[in-house]
């Protein structure tokens, strides 16, 4: 009896190992088998996924901390072609929802590639859309109704400019690619954006790993001040229509460290609508006149003629000329802009009375190596070097150009013949109004990356003229504006400037009847604390500068004033002298 | 002089075969076999129990892991829009309408008056110091997701050391 209880154990325990070992040896085989190779690199897939993080695009501020550009979520909606269940309900009520046709909505489900699972039916939809969107779902899950099934939404962040238009020639804009065009956006694209990071992604929560932190881009602060800019940019828009000009240019700037408090152009455009673009510019230059677009920028640039001329002790302020209304340079004769003779004149009056025939003279007694020279050092003929995108150079011929002539001496002097941007000639004229230095201008304040604000130092661009000859000059320009251009004062403050009338040359010569008007001015003269150009292109009402630029010059400056707390002169000397 | 006391041979040869047989008796063995076995499973029991439970909880705290990333994401995205909507609502031409609606007019430079306050500074630009560091660090993973079982051990006992 025991002996056949030990025969029958025996045979259950070897068939057991038998079954054991066979359950083993088929689990070895499956575990190896090349099927299994296929459904672990499927399992593969799903474990989880590479994920590319975009950072934030770093924000942009005026310098008192408002936000001129910033983020908003949109959505991309889209449809898991898998587990749609009724196409055309579906395409219905996005077609309802995203304003597109039924057809349009179901060509795109219906009519996609078979080996698509996922499909965007639109992308950059609004939250508010979205919403209404979801709530539908909703109502349908809730209902059992599964003719949503597989809509899914994606958020991700769009370019969004709160103040639409102001200083949107100074910002540029982002397209939907991310990448910025002109402007700010163009030029600081690269730390504005920041850098994507791809990161695999496990579904596995026992392999949760800490996504690192991806910075955003760098936020930038600006030297504008968006009151300022916003009040400019009235003002620009009115002085068009008042004087009846075609485009116009007004740049605020601080002398003393090359701050843009203000930069106004037109025309300007929503930066949120920014395929306008295309309507609104012909070309790039258009974008930004201020830095953009050269020009002859006419009797203005007598200011630098004059500063050459003093700091190489070519004339004094009381030095003399006769004027007899024209003067012959290098065989062609040079008239004033009445073509009437003057008479015997100090410096200051042939500034006064922006005497072309004079300042011709003066270049002429300078002799042209130094007159370039000092127009070199003045930075004409090269870019300003400003932190915005598309700056153009403007065109200074000098002798051995193969299309200089010695006339060109003569008409240089006084702005012909030279183009210039609005820009560099404020950066020129700034070291006349900073005491011989001249500044860079800026517009970037400052930085604001990982927790740290970096400000961006002041630079110089170098002196051209000694200070004693920056404060006679200035000293020259603030009495001939009292004496002679009385719609470019303003009350309570003494100014320095000069107003420019230029005919604009075409192709067969310069246009009669049409001229280009610029004022370039500072104050208050002491202790200079903006600087304003304004151009204002070919004016109906009046082609004078005088009439036109000047009283314009004379409401920035208030509103300036007004806008950056600077008190009167009389009230800031008794400040001063307590 | 107390007698010598012989012990019996024969009753001493009985106990040790007993004692011999006790010991050899095959219930006493398999008991013993037993014993091991079931230690053994007590043993592996606990392993796994505490692998299940150490499991578990690194699984919840990995589900934890992935949920605050996703809400972090939300209220970054959430933060933006609201920055972006305040922009919106305090932008220069709104702020210039509500005023001229509220009856506010633009101030002329001669209604200004200036007063002298010694030690003023004129402000500097902002300071935009609410931009936080939100840079990754090593150390931002609690330790718990990272040390090892002989370093939360060795963690744990190391405060007891200095305590004595």
């Amino acid at each position: 009896m025991r002996q056949q209880y030990a025969i029958r154990s025996m045979v259950i325990v070897i068939g057991l190992v038998i079954i054991g070992v066979g359950v083993i040896v088929q689990m070895v085989r499956i575990q190896n088998s090349e099927q299994a190779k296929i459904f672990l690199s499927q399992g593969d897939q799903y474990a989880g996924e590479f994920r590319m993080f975009h950072p934030e695009r770093g924000e942009i501020y005026d310098r008192n901390g408002h936000l001129l550009a910033g983020n908003r979520t949109v959505y991309e909606v889209g449809v898991s072609l898998t587990e749609m269940k009724d196409a055309d309900a579906m395409s219905y009520i996005l077609g309802t929802y995203l304003n597109m046709t039924f057809e349009e909505v179901r060509d795109k489900l219906v009519n996609s590639p078979g080996d698509w699972t996922y499909i965007v039916v639109k992308d950059y939809v609004d939250a508010e859309t979205v919403a209404a969107l979801q709530q539908v779902l909703k109502q349908l899950d809730d209902a059992d109704d599964d003719r949503l099934n597989g809509l899914g939404f994606k958020p991700h962040f769009q370019r969004s400019y709160p103040e639409m238009t102001l200083a949107s020639n100074v910002l540029g804009f982002v397209t939907r690619d991310g990448h910025g065009y002109f402007g700010i956006e163009e030029k600081y694209n690269d730390l504005l954006a920041g850098i994507p990071v791809q990161v695999w992604v496990p579904r596995d929560p026992n392999k949760a790993v800490d996504i690192p932190k991806v910075p955003n881009g760098t936020t930038l602060v600006l030297t504008l001040n968006r009151d300022l800019q916003a009040k400019v940019e009235n003002i620009l828009d009115q002085s068009l229509l008042e004087y009846g000009a075609k485009n116009g240019t007004i740049i605020v700037m601080d002398p003393k460290t090359g701050d843009i408090l203000a930069m106004a152009s037109t025309p300007r455009m929503n930066l949120n609508n920014y395929t306008d673009y295309f309507q609104i510019y012909d070309n790039g230059s258009q974008y930004n006149r201020s830095i953009g677009m050269a020009y002859e920028a006419g009797s203005v640039v007598k200011v630098l003629t004059m500063a050459a001329a003093l700091d190489t002790g070519t004339v004094t302020p009381e030095t003399t000329y006769i004027d007899t209304g024209s003067i012959d340079v290098g065989g062609i004769t040079i008239q004033n802009w009445d073509r009437k003779p003057w008479g015997q004149r100090n410096m200051t009056e042939c500034l006064q009375h922006s005497l072309n025939v004079c300042l011709a003279w003066v270049a002429t007694e300078m002799g042209s190596q130094n007159f370039y020279s000092y127009m070199e050092h003045f930075g004409l003929g090269h870019p300003t070097g400003i932190d915005l995108s598309g700056e153009a150079m403007g065109r200074l011929k000098i002798p051995g150009d193969s299309d200089w002539y010695p006339v060109d001496l003569g008409t240089n002097a006084f702005g012909q013949g030279v183009t210039v941007t609005p820009l560099q000639m404020l950066m020129a004229v700034s070291a006349i109004a900073n005491d011989g230095q001249m500044v860079t201008p800026h517009v970037l304040y400052a930085m604001l990356r990982d927790g740290h604000q970096y400000n961006v130092p002041s630079q110089y661009a170098g002196s051209p003229i000694s200070e004693q000859t920056a404060r006679t000059l200035s000293e020259m320009l603030a009495v001939s504006l009292e004496s002679e251009s009385t719609n470019a004062l303003l009350a309570g403050y003494r100014v320095a400037g000069k107003t420019g009338t230029a005919q604009i040359p075409t192709e067969y010569g310069y246009d009669p009847n049409h001229t280009n008007v610029s004022f370039i001015g500072w104050g208050p003269v002491d202790d200079p604390q903006f600087m304003i150009y304004i151009w204002l292109q070919e004016p109906t009402t009046s082609i004078w500068s005088s009439q036109t630029a000047a009283p314009v010059f004379s409401t920035v400056a208030e509103q300036t004033v007004i806008t950056l707390n600077i008190p009167p002169d009389l009230v800031r000397n008794q400040y001063g002298s307590r | 002089m107390s007698p010598t006391i012989r012990p019996n041979k024969k009753v001493v040869m009985q106990a040790t075969q007993i004692i011999h047989a006790y010991k050899q008796a095959p219930w006493r063995v398999q008991r013993q076999y037993v014993g091991a076995f079931l230690l053994a499973v007590i043993v592996l029991a606990l392993v796994a129990a505490l692998y299940l439970d150490l499991s578990a909880r690194t699984a919840l705290t990995g589900r934890e892991i992935q949920e605050l990333q996703v809400e972090i994401t939300i209220l970054q995205r959430s933060n933006a829009d609201l920055v972006t909507e305040l922009a919106s609502l305090t932008a220069s031409a709104v702020m210039q309408q509500r005023a001229l609606e509220l009856g506010y007019r633009p101030v002329k430079p001669g209604e200004l008056d200036y007063v002298f306050v010694p030690g003023y500074v004129t402000p500097e630009p902002a300071i935009l110091l609410a931009a936080v560091d939100e840079t990754f660090h090593p150390n931002a993973l609690p330790e718990e997701y990272s040390q090892s079982l002989l370093e939360w051990l060795d963690e744990r006992v190391e405060p007891r050391r200095g305590m004595q």
